[in-house]
């Protein structure tokens, strides 16, 4: 075993490779304030990629609602559970135990292996609420919420540490030198599901056609050409970007991943505490429960959603949310002046420029020139 | 939700109803299965081959030179060199014979399983077995699997490749036989127009051209030189025949003595030969399997 620097985790942690990060490291930030569960990015990733044999149950990208969905069923919680309590100290450091270094001595990661049943009921649990039923006449009048559900968006992680890859027997998968995407080598897996078992997300998955195992690529051949995964540019409700993200001694201001992530803590890893340090972030539904909230985004979620009540006060930030889902290129670099914000690409040639605030135009009614009220359609 | 949101959703939930259809996993034994029952056997620290008269191009478990040659016990246990490993040995022992005719080497083998595994569907593994030669100096080679520059030669057999020889790759309808599916790319009726290059773009493993993903021929031919190496070989020199009856899998596999670019056993010499058994039923694959901890010194007589 080797000894590695898992930053989510403020501490080094036990993986059988040596610490070798990418040249760059492929990362998504959702806004889950703001996804509506509507599936586009579910569809535009399985039109995409899983619409062969062996695939049809397979849904790379996936959307559940939470608390009580999950695709395979309760993946997070039969993890959660096989790895007992563990605490975060004080400053945030992570006291406990990774699915690695509780692995059994006869397994190199702890896990769960889901049935093939676990994985056919993808919607379960849409829309239930947490906290109690709701009866008619009921008001949500604090945050956050007594009753309460959020959606949550999720593709493959590519995770620094992943377990996927620390799991296969045969090293039949690689984590790319140029963005650090994880992928299955499809001429070399033999189908042992080694990773469909150590993978906690639960992002492995067996193609009973072909009897080897597949996962999101990350969209790759996408991303070598500068453009932004499926399920990002398809995503209407714009709540996700794709790009960079860098270490944190590393962060750039100008990074759109680096600022939302390190600059502002707006945005957490899930379930950090299993110690892959996966590379997909969230920023926290602000009215969802909040122990629940910690459980899964660990203990900054207080600070996240504080600097999220205060995004009207920060043009930057604002600006930046503005971009995403503005342009189906990656944003390298972004700028906010005169209220107007700019995405650019590697080179720093413009990519996309947007206004903070759009401008309000305001017509009277009625039309005396072509002598016709005006409504409010478009 | 979009008709094209529907319609996936659908498939999936119908899909999902499918859990029912029976899959090819556990199966009861017919009574026979031609296979003769088992003389007794005695626990050997060597194999001897013996010469027999007799046509070895093909495994036959039935077959009367059998009557006449030693049985030995071979005790086995969980794999314990790399994880992920079994927790528990499930193969404790394995019933070994073997002759040769001076052009093929032929083993058969026994071992106890209470549950016939054939695989198919997710989380479902294959019963298997595999015979392990050393393609260099016995003596130096690791019986794990080899080392770099000290090759072994494998031959495996899985319940799953023998159903794939007698009865095709299975369809996704096989194996899930209430699911439902509107269309697969470029395979839609007439319309679809694809070739068949085409169509197999849809299936990575497949375009990637991974052995695997293709019917099998009974065995696998694998070289390896280590933990992690293993490589499946094109072509087949070898074959195998299983039968399972009454919670044991009988098997005989049948090979040249000397394969080209492979192992080679001459007749008068001693080598080594080593074995290893999957039990699918309990989720033994790849590393989970039970092992030998030496090589059986093998003298062909």
């Amino acid at each position: 075993m080797s000894k590695v620097k898992n930053w989510h985790l403020g501490r080094e942690i036990e993986y059988p490779y040596d610490d070798h990060r990418p040249k760059r490291q492929w990362a998504i930030v959702f806004d889950l304030n703001k996804c509506i569960a509507c599936q586009t990015c579910t569809l535009a990733c399985k039109t995409t990629w899983t619409s062969g044999k062996g695939q049809e149950y397979m849904f790379w990208n996936n959307v559940e609602t939470k608390p009580w969905g999950g695709y395979p069923l309760a993946w997070d919680l039969r993890i959660l559970e096989k790895l007992g309590r563990q605490d975060w100290g004080a400053k945030g450091e992570y006291l406990g135990k990774t699915l690695i270094e509780a692995a059994p001595p006869n397994e190199r990661v702890l896990h769960f292996f889901p049935t093939d049943e676990d994985w056919m009921y993808p919607n379960v649990g849409e829309d239930d609420c947490a906290g109690g039923t709701v009866d008619g006449g009921m008001h949500l009048d604090a945050l956050p919420h007594d009753r309460w559900f959020f959606y949550l968006p999720r593709t493959c992680a590519h995770c620094t540490y992943p377990a996927c890859l620390a799991a296969c027997p045969r090293k039949a998968i690689y984590k790319r030198e140029e963005d650090g995407i994880v992928l299955i080598d499809q001429a070399r897996c033999k189908g042992y599901g080694e990773c469909v078992r150590a993978c906690p997300y639960k992002k492995s998955m067996y193609n009973p056609y072909t009897r080897i195992s597949e996962k999101c690529i990350g969209c790759y051949p996408a991303v070598e050409q500068g453009i932004q995964p499926q399920c990002v540019v398809n995503c209407i409700g714009k709540i996700r970007v794709m790009g960079f993200i860098s270490p944190p001694g590393q962060s750039r201001r100008d990074n759109p991943v680096d600022y939302l992530v390190h600059e502002k803590g707006l945005a957490l890893p899930y379930y950090p505490q299993l110690g892959l340090e996966p590379n997909i972030y969230y920023i926290p539904p602000i009215h969802a429960d909040r122990d629940y909230l910690k459980q899964m985004f660990g203990p900054r979620v207080e600070d996240a959603i504080k600097a999220y009540r205060e995004l009207p006060d920060d043009p930057r930030a604002q600006g930046l949310l503005c971009l995403i889902g503005s342009t189906d290129r990656i944003i390298h670099k972004f700028d906010v002046k005169q209220g107007t914000a700019f995405g650019y690409d590697e080179q720093g040639a413009e990519l996309v420029r947007v206004p903070v605030t759009e401008t309000v135009i305001e017509r009277a009614a009625f039309d005396s020139k072509l002598g016709a009220a005006r409504h409010n359609t478009p | 939700m979009t008709k094209a949101t529907l319609r996936t959703w659908t498939a999936t939930l119908l899909c999902a109803t499918a859990a029912s259809g029976a899959a090819c996993k556990s199966r009861k034994s017919k009574p026979g299965d031609g296979v003769a029952a088992e003389p007794p056997a005695t626990p050997i620290s060597a194999l001897e081959v013996r010469a027999v008269t007799a046509d070895l191009t093909a495994p036959d478990a039935a077959a009367a030179y059998w009557k006449n040659v030693p049985r030995g016990l071979v005790t086995l246990m969980a794999q314990p060199m790399v994880t992920p490993r079994p927790e528990t040995t499930t193969t404790e022992q394995i019933t070994v014979a073997a002759v040769h005719n001076a052009t093929h080497i032929a083993f058969r083998l026994s071992w106890k399983d209470d549950e016939r595994s054939e695989a198919g569907r997710l989380g479902e593994f294959s019963d298997a077995v595999a015979i392990q030669f050393p393609m260099r100096e016995l003596a130096r080679t690791p019986v794990m699997m080899g080392a770099p520059e000290l090759p072994v030669h494998i031959f495996h057999w899985r319940a799953q490749y023998q159903r794939d020889k007698e009865q095709g790759k299975p369809t996704m309808l096989t194996l899930y036989p209430n699911m439902s599916v509107d269309m697969y790319p470029m395979e839609f009726k007439e319309a679809a127009g694809g070739t068949v290059e085409q169509q197999e773009g849809f299936s990575p493993g497949r375009a990637e051209g991974n052995p695997q993903a293709y019917q099998k021929s009974g065995i696998d031919e694998i070289i390896a030189e280590g933990f992690s190496t293993s490589a499946v070989q094109a072509g087949h020199s070898g074959s195998a025949h299983g039968v399972w009856a009454n919670g044991t899998w009988t098997l005989v596999l049948t090979r040249p003595l000397a394969i080209d670019g492979g192992s080679v056993i001459a007749v008068g010499s001693e080598t080594g030969v080593a074995f290893a058994v999957w039990q699918g039923g309990k989720a033994e694959v790849g590393s989970r399997k039970s092992v030998m901890m030496s090589w059986l010194p093998t003298r062909v007589l």
